[in-house]
């Protein structure tokens, strides 16, 4: 075990809730913001469906795919960044898990 | 019989011995497979898994004809229903697999040092998973109904039969590679018959992109014939209940027992961010296609059905009137079937469909057996989560702590078969249309385990007393909520009672943290354990700083 310095530790953790932060409020708009201007938007359309109900039906659903796998890999860069070794992550996880 | 019958019965027979083979091949045997498969799932099939996990029959019956009954307005469904992940996998999935336990009550149990706090999270594990298992119930005895051509609630207490057999038998880990199965059926089963139709209406095999076509012809037979508006919001409901109705999806979904438990079947935090991803991705295919699916349904049933002559309706309106979930009646004499007096339940149009569409007896028998994958793979899930409850949460924890492995997973078995019956009891007569009964289940999931484990993972100053409070809150506003709202006619700025998740998890955050504050905070210990879940696992939080485990 050795410290890990306290800059280093906060600077992790800001990446991660930094990230996390941004994609929550693509989440927030794509979703609740565009319920929140359906009808504004209604007049807008987009192959062939009005933007409210293609937002919806699709949109919304492609961004939300799209932002959990921008997460995953982004994720990974922030651990390697800082050193971490998933394998060593594994042999740690196995051990500390509490089995009854 | 008929040959509609037969191929409908030898498919499903096929995928069932299917299972059952998958699942007899991956016995439980130890206490880790049964609760969470030897935590060893790679986090692709993990996906696949989460993905049948979570489809259930209100995914694969009921969205497509909610959406298409409820036009835009049901698209808070789908939203809602695919949002949740994001809350879920980057707030908690993560942090609730470094932390390590097997169910969903155990982790709030031991993180907030309590053992009221474990029970009352264990009960609303059995609330939640039993509420959600009555759609379930009735979404297969539609199936087996229709197929047998019998009243739904015999087909019901047949899936009772199955389910019960087939849940007690494999425990976590053989359910895990038969809901890999069962996905990979139950994509397959409502892919085909979404793709023929937008060959049959569009002439172009790629529904995604097909379907704006046939959305503007709606548009414009909608205008044409006046009778309702398919793509202009709010039409069914206040602009508040849409967003109600999507927030308890949501947060239903991040705060869902037999869901959560599955990231605790993978080996590490990253594995688990992944296991979130692909989960969505394999999701997205069928939520993706349920517009298409509700708009080209529609499109039939506007050109195709309404307006023909009532004697003249093609025979398959007769099987799905015996299952008594279509009624169709002359009701100004004319002898011709108007739209307006076509009365079909949004249950039903996804299996209707295919035969509404002429698709064959293959694809329809192929739809019934997708339906059943969809019914028994959520149907399993959700045993594994009561009967974790039971046994694990409260026989071993309170009851019994030394209880021997085989006493457990025999406790285990019997609470699934018990549980089963009294769902399917209840689903005979089921309260609501699919969708409603489960949004109830989100509705109760988003009041009290979304803010006891939001909270829990990233408040450290959260405690046994206000969690206890949160969750009582929660359960009772949100309960108070839906019976006020479908029985009693009260709303709140237009909110009925599939969004009350909104006023539970709002009660249960306000309850949490003013008992919280009001009450000691928790020991140093607790406080730098919920720390150290902000890191992955080679980092600790101990003594105030971050080690790093460099060892090898």
């Amino acid at each position: 075990m050795k410290k890990v310095d306290k800059k280093m530790a906060d600077a992790y953790f800001r990446a991660r809730t930094l990230s996390i932060t941004i994609y929550l409020i693509i989440w927030f708009v794509v979703s609740f913001g565009v319920v929140l201007f359906a009808e504004p938007l209604s007049s807008i359309t987009f192959n062939g469906i009005p933007l409210h109900y293609y937002m919806g039906a699709q949109g919304a659903i492609l961004t939300f795919i799209l932002l959990l796998f921008i997460n995953a890999i982004v994720s990974d860069r922030i651990d390697k960044r800082f050193g971490i070794d998933e394998k060593r992550n594994e042999a740690i996880s196995s051990g500390k898990t509490l089995d009854h | 019989m008929d040959a509609q019958f037969l191929v409908s019965l030898s498919l499903i027979v096929a995928t069932f011995a299917l299972y059952i083979g998958i699942a007899f091949y991956n016995k439980a045997k130890a206490t880790s497979d049964f609760y969470v498969a030897g935590r060893g799932v790679p986090p692709i099939f993990n996906g696949m898994a989460i993905g049948a996990d979570w489809m259930s029959a209100a995914s694969f019956i009921g969205l497509a004809g909610t959406v298409m009954l409820l036009g835009y307005d049901g698209l808070a469904y789908i939203m809602g229903w695919t949002g949740g992940y994001l809350l879920l996998t980057f707030l908690l999935a993560a942090q609730l697999r470094k932390y390590g336990r097997y169910t969903v009550p155990e982790f709030i149990g031991d993180r907030y040092k309590s053992n009221a706090a474990r029970l009352i999270a264990a009960l609303a594990t059995i609330i939640i998973s039993f509420t959600y298992s009555i759609g379930q119930l009735s979404g297969s005895g539609i199936v087996i109904g229709r197929l047998l051509e019998v009243d739904a609630a015999v087909g019901t207490l047949i899936g009772v039969v199955l389910i019960a057999f087939y849940s007690a038998f494999g425990g976590m880990k053989g359910i895990t590679w038969t809901q890999v199965a069962q996905y990979v059926i139950l994509i397959i089963a409502y892919l085909v018959p979404v793709i023929f139709m937008a060959l049959q209406l569009t002439q172009n095999p790629i529904p995604w992109i097909s379907y704006g076509e046939v959305i503007s012809e709606i548009k414009t037979l909608d205008q044409e014939l006046g009778i309702s508006e398919y793509l202009v919001p709010f039409t069914e409901g206040s602009k508040w209940q849409f967003i109600a109705l999507m927030f308890t999806l949501m947060a239903g979904t991040a705060g869902l027992p037999h869901v959560i438990v599955r990231f605790y079947t993978v080996s590490t935090m990253k594995a688990a961010r992944w296991s979130g991803a692909w989960a969505l991705l394999f999701i997205g295919l069928l939520y993706l296609s349920a517009p298409a699916y509700a708009a080209f349904s529609r499109f039939i049933l506007m050109t195709n059905v309404a307006g023909q002559a009532i004697n003249d309706l093609p025979a398959w309106t007769a099987a799905w009137i015996d299952t008594g979930k279509l009624s169709i009646a002359d009701g100004n004499n004319d002898g011709i079937l108007q739209w307006s007096e076509l009365v079909i339940s949004n249950d039903i149009v996804v299996m209707a469909t295919p035969e509404i569409a002429n698709l064959g007896i293959f694809v329809i028998g192929l739809m019934a057996a997708g339906a059943m994958a969809a019914a028994l793979s959520t149907a399993g899930g959700l045993m594994i989560a009561i009967s974790a409850a039971l046994s694990h949460d409260i026989y071993y924890r309170s009851i019994n702590p030394n209880a021997s492995e085989k006493k457990r997973l025999a406790v285990g078995r019997w609470s699934i078969v018990i549980a089963t019956v009294i769902a399917g009891l209840t689903a005979l007569n089921p309260p609501g249309a699919i969708t409603q009964i489960v949004a109830w289940a989100f509705a109760l999931a988003s009041g009290s385990f979304f803010p006891a484990l939001l909270l829990g993972v990233w408040w450290k100053r959260s405690n046994g007393p206000g969690v206890i409070a949160g969750m009582v809150t929660g359960l009772t506003v949100t309960l108070t909520y839906i019976f006020l709202a479908k029985y009693g006619g009260f709303t709140i700025l237009g909110i009925i009672d599939t969004g009350a998740g909104v006023f539970g998890a709002a009660a249960a955050i306000a309850a949490n943290v003013t008992v919280s504050l009001l009450t000691k905070a928790p020991s140093k210990e607790i406080q730098e354990e919920v720390i150290d879940l902000r890191y992955p696992e080679q980092m600790t939080y101990k003594d105030g700083a971050v080690w790093m485990n460099d060892e090898n």
